[in-house]
This record gives C-alpha cells, structure tokens and sequence, in this order.
C-alpha cells in the first residue's frame, strides 16, 4: 500500500499549524524517514496516516482510498492493515510479552492455535523468544521496542509506522532496531519511519522526507552505507 | 470505491466473540478482586440505594395484603323504613349480589334485628313491653379489595334508590385513609427509585470513569491496534454489571436482615389480630427483579462513562 499527502494541513484547535500544505507520495513497499527536529510535524504525519486526526485541508490517501471519508465503523479493520510503533511503546504492564504481541491477534478474533503460531514467529523476528513469558518490566529498553515491533508486525501489516522508534536507545541499539525496519521493508511492508537522528537515517541509504515548521523542505534518498 | 471494501469490518468468529466474552469476565473479577476494598465500597453505596426503594415495594405490596385482610367491614348497610315487607330488601340483596365489586351481603329481618339487639343490650324485659318491633330491615354488603372510595360511594347510591330504604350508611372512612396511605407509599417509593436508582448509575458511572482512567494506556494500545469500540468497552460494561450485581446482592442481604430484625414485633401485631405473619413479595421473582435492576443500573452507568470518555479519546 502507498501513502500519498495532497496539500495537507492539520491545524489544531489552539491555532497551531502543525502540517502547512504537505505533497508527499510514499511509494508501496518503500522505506522512508521523515526527519526533522522537535514540532515538525513528523507525529502529525504518521497521526493523519493512522487516521487518529484528520486533515484541515488537502487529501491523504492511502492505497488510493481517501482516508478521511472512512466510516467509524471502518476505521479499526483499516487500523489492522497498520503496525505502529512509538517511542513510550505502551506495552500492557501486567501482562506477558506473549500476550502483548497476541494482543492485535486477539482483537482481529484470531483462533488460539494460529495466535501462538503467530506471536512465536513475530517474537522470533525480534529474537525475543525466549522471554515470551516475562513481564515488560523485566526486559531493556531495548528489548521492549523490540517487543513493540514484533506486536506491530504480528498482524502482517501493508504499512508500519515508527514514531521515534529509537529515542531513548544508544547507538548500537539503534542500529539494530532499525536493522529490523529494513528487514520488514525487504519482505514489501511500506515502512515509514519518524527519527530526529539525522546521523542514523544517513546511514540507511533509504528515501527521506525533512520536515520543517510543518513545511517539506526537502525529499530524497540518503547516501548511507547500509 | 472497490479498494475500501478490504477495510470493511469483517464478521469475527462467534467463538472468538464468545472467548472474548469469557476473558473479560476473568479479567473483571481478577480487577475486583485485585481492589477488593474498593469493590466492597461501591457494592455497599449502590446496596444502600436499592435497598431502600425495594424495601418500600415491599412495605407497599404487604400493606395492601394486610389492609385486605383487615377491611371486612368495608361496605355499607342500607336500611329500611319500618314496616316495610320483606320482598323489597330480598330483591336489594339481589341485585347486590349480581354487581361488580360486592363481596358479600346479609339480609337482616326486623324479627333478626331485635333478636340481636336483645342478647346485645341486655334490656330484654323492657322489649317485652313493646306492641310492636320497631326495628326495620336492613341490608349489610361488604365490597371487594378493587372497589375505590368513589366506586363505594356508587354502589350505596343505587342501593339508596330502592323503594323503601330510608337510610344508607357508607363505612369508608378506613378504605379511605387506607387509600390515601397507599397513595403516599407509592409516591415514595417512585421518587426514591428516582432518586436512589440516579444516584446507582452516577456511582457505577463514576467508578468505571476511574477504572478507565487508571487503564487509558491499554486503551490507546487497543484503539491503536485495531479494535473497536465494543472491544475497548466491553471490559468497562461488565466492570458495571458487576458493580450493580454486587450492590443487589448487598440490597437483598440489607434486606433480609431489616426483616429478621423487624419479625418479632410483627409476630405480635400479626398475632393480636388472629393471624399468621406471612410477608409476600420476598420470593425469587423479587430477588431476580433486584438483581436485574441493579445490573442493568450498573450497565448504563457504564454506558455512559465509558461513551462520554471514549468519544473524547476518539475511538472509533
């Protein structure tokens, strides 16, 4: 599925512009980072795409569909053809990472054998099969982003959405989570990732989108070694 | 728009529907019992609101199975003027007999009357002296429970049209005051489930608020991934049923030991009228009724904290 932005702006109620008149096309199975410093708009981009806002003005499309016009009652199926992953991750405290990841599965009424079939495939991906039966709060940093992005695939989504997917990560962490990106983008996910870290998208040689005040500033593809 | 049709819900499976079912109702009695000091508290609140309403029905609906028991001289005596021949009151007691609402009627000859009167008043010798009886006929009719003050009220009427009769006494003044007495409890007892039964919904409602507060992170998570409204709701819901479940049970318990306390003096008052203490209404279409009440309460309060809470946080 691609994504496509047609002069999109998202004002919010306090008067703040947060997108002034964005032409973006994500093509299908592509890998983009939109970067750009703090209030950009990078959240608001992957909002409107996960249609938890809707646009002031201008289009945004996703695999052709205006998702604006989506009736309520459409709106979690379109959401089970998304992953997202975002940097707070939100995992469920008092349950085990088994459950977390099943959770999408559950919600979409999945039968139990192929839940678990699921979950241990996903988990594996992320290399935390192991600690399937542990509690949030006894794995990393680290490890729970890892668990975040096994549940955002579990559900094999068209598009996956990452809000700061490495923020509170040091570097060689980094890298590995965004290792994981490109491993889901060569498999044909639309992968869209939000990072400030300009260092660490410049090494991924994959298309990027700057944001500035809400404004693109720039589109292209970043001469990365990886 | 053949494209958007891959985002049209899909009919889950009712197995998963029904597993659903059944995780959320573990899940709700491990959060109570997880709470359960807070779980007891709101049992107690919305126990004590419907216990009062119930209780009242009950009141109502035994004072009217008392006041039937003792209303058998509800009615009104009709008598004749002296000297009259019997057909005339033989043909009342008739026609009395065949309209709606009497529930008995006696005819008392002249010759019955001073019978009566002479074992009652104790002056036999003086009646003695008398040429003739001077005592007239009289017809007695008592009504049915059904018959209102104004319905009495018609019935001594067409009896007084009959030839002959001189005076008809109507005994209401106790169906009356019973009357007026029911009136009351009936109004208290709408008022208050009113009142008390608002009152249940705003508890239920204000503690599902605060149980989808304390879990806001897992709801976002769920709207994040794909479910629906009912979905994310389902758990607040039987949050609710549970919490107006627990206050009926808590209701019907407060209830059963108003009664205990209550048995003795009743005893008493039953026995000084000849009768056994027998309270109706407190039988199992009683205790399912309170029991449905308070669930469905606890329901719409959780209906309407989680929509107002949800439609904010835009979950679809």
């Amino acid at each position: 599925m691609g994504i496509e932005f047609q002069h999109v702006v998202k004002r919010f109620e306090n008067g703040t512009e947060a997108l002034s008149d964005v032409s973006v096309t994500i093509p299908p199975g592509s890998l983009t980072f939109l970067t750009g410093h703090s209030g950009a708009g990078k959240s608001t981009f992957l909002n409107l795409v996960l249609r938890a806002d809707r646009p002031t003005r201008g289009k945004v499309l996703v695999n052709g569909v205006d998702i604006a016009g989506l009736k309520r009652r459409h709106l979690p199926v379109y959401r089970r053809h998304l992953g997202a992953v975002f940097q707070d991750g939100q995992l469920l405290d008092g349950r085990s990472i088994f459950h977390n990841v099943a959770l999408p599965l559950h919600v979409a009424g999945m039968r139990a054998r192929d839940v678990g079939r699921r979950v241990r495939a996903a988990l594996e991906s992320v290399d935390l099969l192991r600690k399937a039966e542990l509690l949030p709060g006894q794995l990393s940093a680290g490890e729970r982003q890892r668990v975040v992005i096994a549940r955002a695939v579990v559900n094999r989504p068209k598009i996956l959405l990452a809000d700061e997917p490495t923020g509170n990560l040091d570097p060689t962490l980094s890298r590995s989570i965004m290792a994981l990106f490109r491993r889901f983008h060569d498999v044909g996910v639309t992968v869209v990732v939000a990072s400030h870290d300009t260092e660490l998208v410049g090494t991924m040689g994959s298309r990027v989108v700057e944001l500035d005040h809400g404004r693109v500033v720039s589109q292209g593809r970043a001469n990365g070694d990886g | 728009m053949a494209r958007t049709r891959v985002w049209q819900a899909q009919a889950r499976p009712w197995r998963a529907y029904w597993r659903d079912h059944g995780r959320v109702l573990r899940d709700t009695l491990g959060y109570l019992s997880g709470r359960f000091v807070t779980t007891l508290w709101v049992w107690l609140t919305i126990g004590v609101a419907l216990a009062v309403p119930a209780a009242i029905y009950l009141l109502e609906a035994n004072l009217v199975r008392a006041a039937g028991q003792w209303r058998e001289n509800t009615g009104f005596s009709v008598y004749f003027e002296a000297g009259v021949e019997l057909e005339g009151p033989q043909a009342l007691v008739r026609r009395l007999e065949a309209m709606d609402g009497i529930e008995r009627v006696w005819l008392t000859t002249p010759d019955a009357a001073l019978a009566e009167f002479r074992e009652l008043s104790g002056v036999s010798d003086a009646l003695e002296l008398l040429d003739n009886n001077p005592l007239p006929a009289s017809v007695r009719a008592t009504v049915t429970s059904a018959v209102s003050p104004a319905g009495l009220a018609i019935l001594a009427e067409q009896a007084a049209g009959t030839d002959g009769v001189e005076d008809v006494v109507v005994e209401r003044s106790w169906l009356e005051r019973l009357g007026a007495l029911r009136e009351i409890v009936i109004r208290l007892y709408w008022s208050l489930t009113a009142i008390l039964g608002l009152g249940a919904v705003l508890i239920s409602g204000a503690t599902v608020r605060l149980a989808i507060e304390a879990r806001l992170g897992e709801v976002k998570v769920l709207t994040l991934v794909g479910a629906g409204r009912g979905y994310v709701r389902r758990p607040f819901l039987y949050l609710g049923a549970a919490y107006g479940l627990g206050g009926a049970v808590i209701a019907a318990m407060a209830i059963s030991a108003l009664l205990l306390f209550l048995e003795e003096p009743l005893v008493r008052l039953f026995g000084s009228y000849g009768r056994d203490l027998e309270i109706t209404g407190f039988d199992p279409i009683f205790h399912a009724m309170l029991l449905a009440s308070g669930g469905a309460l606890g329901v719409v309060g959780a209906v309407v904290a989680s929509s107002q809470r949800l439609n904010r946080l835009n979950v679809a």
